[in-house]
């Protein structure tokens, strides 16, 4: 597969904005979505291994955890629809094909991840009262397959992300000694470092994650010392041991790059994201009691979130050196099209109606949880001016959207 | 030499790659007409419980919306990008032409898809910890929010079908390609029926009220949004049918399966029924009889319109320009694309392709066969299944011949010359044509194709000089 044939495989419309605006979004866009899957995997596990105690505290975090994992697996499928379209603008020649080629499993990604998500739903409903030691789980098996499909998903994107590096072997794969085989039953090839990287992360992640959820409890007064204590501890241990595992997976994953790609493991984005990656696992000893104590106890999630872009960058960047310097195919020189009234609608409405509404539906669920149960939550002027804003931009937009329309129909 | 950019074909023998993007559209249309219809009739529902101060509507809003987060945010938010894998794997250049002409359509449509997972957690799980205004103001944001996600996707839908102004293909522009009088019939007939959809799923819930007066209440309200919004969508199928272009009318004309138009009349009078029955009395509403109609929906409604939708557009599945077998097929100056037909013309399929095996690039009478195989999974397996099940088997194509000559004549005439109207143009070289006739004939009766290939390659041992200039040459 030579450089001319990839390019062939190009989208004939070209692309509506410069190439790098695409890969900029699609980095940012898969960090929120990888955060969201690693709560979701962290949050699954954590339930499982917590549901089958008569620990109050440990019955307590598995239901929180089985909330929480419920509620990652939309944000984490609504997050990843992003980065899933922006590669398909920048990187079109390599990921149809990659998928082209385990079509089988690319279908079967859509129907396991229902499964997997229907399984978590059905432990969720047969266990309301989970908390409660006394109660015996119901279904148990139900999130142990959830958490068994997550990870299924998870092997067959990191496969049909993994192929697309590979076009010299696509061939062998599509006709294996030259008899073609269109059926797409195989996953074809795949890093276990690589994805044991990404599937590691989940622990440090899920353990910032739980020093915002202890520091969250703490700011509403709604759980006690003890309880506060075990769940810092555990949030210590997963931060720790689970940064350094990742961190041993990160190094073999860039041991095992092809020669040609040695000097990629030193490189400043590497480096950097090594660094963020140590940094966020030294924080909570470096806040010692400040984050149970005030907002700081978020900040080991916060900087994880920054961390995790870095881990995205690497991701891409490793991808376009491999792509270029290995294939001689650049992304960069991909005709560009452009359409301006699209580019100013997306970041006009990302900007102001996304950032409008979110932040108004995002301070509202954060005062109502920390509302004590039985009270009615109202607003302050502040929020409610958000609301009112958000209303109408968002009716802005519908007006927009149809004289707009209507003009160009009529003419 | 240049390439034509076609990607390595997916091939179901089952049903055939096109059904599997047929079922996961078709599951995904009622998951998500259900949900924006189900938003707007929240936004409604919850501006009544504020003014009318009936904190039981609120309840019912909470119950629906407990449902949707499964039947519509699990199943209906995964089968979503369930449709982007299913084409990308069935149609790679036709899901790719919309991506990269409407990136950022489908960009700002996920902005408001973020809004709308987030709002439909809060108007469900805040019911009643919020104050009503409040509660209001979410689930009239919730609401408005649903439904620009399906304004964006009728626009680029109608795209798939026809670009909104012939000026598109000489003038470009991203609005001159989204919006038309398909856009906006479409849209008017969607946005009907999902009320339909909504009234009818809502029914499940409904069902389970067991308080009589609120049940008869909120039974009256749905009968009543089911049976208005299904005579209006009824009048608007006409705008929208009349919106077609004339090809789609002459393949809805010749080409759709008889069961149809009888299935959408039955399905539509039977809904209509079922609303009266309801609106006479809310006790007749019960969980199975409300489920049932769901799926008659499902199955009787919606799989219909989605394979008609894929059928009328033949020969392309997008824009226009891009033919239903991947290659594209039409100069689009305002875009600056080529069409790939000239290429095609000059060199074949064998030579330009790029994922082809190298002993597959000349045909031999050893190779004839595979090569006849490879042609038909690239020219015919996206609409055509290779075996005797799934959709519109291709061997059945060609009546009883058994005859390699008569079929290549055909390949060689009606498609080579376009001349079919709702099939591709697929300009063959003439031992293309021969192998492609030769694999066709195979899958109706082997022996006649074996004996064919027998006298090809007897005629390449006694002459294989003439025979190699004048079957076998190098097609380029």
């Amino acid at each position: 597969m030579n450089s001319a044939m990839l390019y062939a495989l190009r989208d004939v419309a070209g692309v509506p904005s410069h190439p790098i605006v695409f890969l900029v979004l699609g980095v940012l866009t898969f960090a929120l979505h990888i955060a969201a899957v690693h709560v979701m995997l962290g949050g699954t596990a954590l339930a499982l291994a917590n549901a089958f105690s008569r620990n109050p505290m440990r019955r307590r975090l598995a239901a929180a955890m089985t909330t929480t994992a419920k509620i990652a697996v939309s944000v984490a499928v609504v997050l990843g629809v992003a980065p899933l379209l922006f590669v398909q603008v920048t990187y079109d020649p390599f990921w149809y094909t990659s998928n082209v080629l385990s079509a089988w499993w690319v279908v079967g990604f859509i129907v396991l991840l229902i499964a997997g998500y229907m399984a978590l739903y059905f432990f969720y409903g047969r266990n309301h009262d989970l908390a409660d030691p006394q109660h015996p789980v119901r279904s148990g098996w139900s999130l142990l397959a959830s958490l068994a499909l997550f990870l299924l998903v998870g092997f067959i994107m990191h496969v049909l992300t993994n192929q697309m590096l590979s076009p010299d072997k696509w061939m062998q794969w599509y006709a294996p000694n030259g008899v073609i085989d269109p059926r797409g039953h195989t996953l074809h090839d795949y890093n276990a470092w690589r994805f044991g990287f990404f599937i590691a992360l989940a622990a440090p992640v899920t353990g910032a994650w739980l020093y915002a959820y202890r520091r969250y409890l703490a700011a509403g007064r709604q759980a006690d010392a003890a309880y506060m204590q075990w769940v810092g501890t555990l949030a210590a241990r997963l931060l720790n041991f689970g940064g350094i595992v990742a961190l041993v997976f990160l190094g073999a994953w860039m041991a095992s790059l092809p020669a040609g790609l040695s000097g990629f493991s030193t490189s400043p984005v590497v480096l950097l994201t090594v660094a963020l990656l140590l940094l966020t696992v030294a924080l909570p000893a470096l806040l010692g009691q400040r984050l149970l104590q005030t907002s700081l106890g978020y900040a080991p999630f916060a900087l994880g979130a920054v961390a995790l872009i870095a881990v995205a960058a690497l991701r891409e960047v490793l991808r376009w050196s491999v792509l270029k310097g290995v294939y001689g195919y650049d992304v960069f020189t991909y005709p560009l099209h452009i359409d301006w009234y699209s580019n100013v609608l997306f970041f006009a409405t990302f900007a102001l109606i996304g950032g409008t509404t979110l932040a108004y539906f995002l301070s509202i669920a954060w005062k109502v949880g920390h509302t004590p149960q039985g009270q009615v939550y109202t607003p302050s002027p502040a929020i409610d001016r958000i609301g009112t804003a958000a209303l109408w931009l968002i009716g802005l937009w519908l007006v927009q959207f149809f004289v707009v329309g209507f003009i160009v129909w009529a003419r | 030499m240049d390439w034509i950019g076609l990607y390595p074909t997916w091939y179901e023998p089952g049903v055939g790659s096109g059904w599997v993007v047929g079922i996961m559209a078709t599951i995904h249309v009622l998951a998500s007409h259900t949900s924006v219809g189900a938003a707007i009739l929240f936004a409604y529902l919850a501006v009544l419980a504020y003014r009318r101060n009936q904190p039981q509507l609120l309840d019912y809003i909470r119950k629906y919306g407990m449902f949707l987060l499964v039947f519509s945010y699990v199943i209906g938010s995964i089968t979503g990008p369930g449709i982007w894998f299913t084409t990308t794997v069935a149609s790679p250049r036709g899901i790719s032409a919309l991506i990269h002409s409407f990136v950022w359509k489908w960009a700002t449509e996920w902005v408001f898809f973020v809004i709308e997972v987030v709002g439909v957690y809060l108007v469900v799980y805040l019911a009643g910890r919020v104050d009503q205004r409040t509660h209001m103001r979410i689930a009239v944001i919730f609401g408005m929010a649903s439904y620009t996600t399906m304004l964006i996707i009728l626009g680029i839908l109608s795209f798939m079908l026809v670009p909104g102004k012939e000026i598109w293909f000489t003038e470009g522009g991203y609005l001159n390609g989204f919006y038309g009088a398909n856009t906006f019939a479409q849209l008017a007939m969607r946005t009907a029926f999902m009320f339909t959809m909504t009234a009818v799923v809502g029914g499940i819930v409904a069902a389970r009220i067991t308080d009589p007066a609120f049940k008869r209440e909120i039974s009256r309200k749905l009968a009543w949004l089911g049976i208005v919004s299904s005579l209006v969508g009824a009048a608007l199928f006409q705008w929208y049918i009349r919106s077609l272009p004339e090809t789609a009318h002459l393949v809805m004309d010749n080409r759709l399966p008889s069961y149809f138009q009888p299935a959408i009349l039955t399905v539509l009078l039977g809904i209509l029924a079922y609303f009266v029955m309801t609106l006479i009395s809310s006790r007749t509403l019960v969980v199975w009889g409300a489920s049932l109609a769901t799926v008659s929906i499902l199955l009787f409604g919606l799989w219909p319109e989605e394979v008609a939708r894929e059928s009328i557009r033949k020969p392309w599945v997008a824009g226009q320009y891009v033919y239903s077998n991947q290659v594209i097929g039409r100069d689009v100056p305002g875009m600056r694309i080529k069409s790939e037909i000239p290429l095609l013309e000059s060199h074949g399929f064998l030579k330009t392709q790029v994922f082809l095996p190298d002993n597959l690039r000349v045909v031999t009478p050893d190779n004839m066969l595979k090569v006849g195989e490879s042609l038909a999974l690239t020219t015919c397996s996206n609409c055509h299944s290779l075996s005797n099940t799934g959709m519109r088997p291709l061997h059945s194509y060609f009546g009883n011949t058994t005859n390699v000559a008569e079929v290549e004549a055909y390949l060689r005439g009606a498609l080579a010359t376009g001349a079919t109207l709702y099939m591709p143009m697929i300009p063959l070289k003439p031992e293309e044509a021969e192998a492609l006739a030769v694999f066709i004939v195979n899958m109706k009766q082997p022996q006649a194709a074996i004996a064919h290939i027998q006298h090809k390659a007897a005629l390449a041992q006694a002459d294989p000089a003439a025979t190699s200039a004048a079957s076998f040459h190098e097609v380029r």
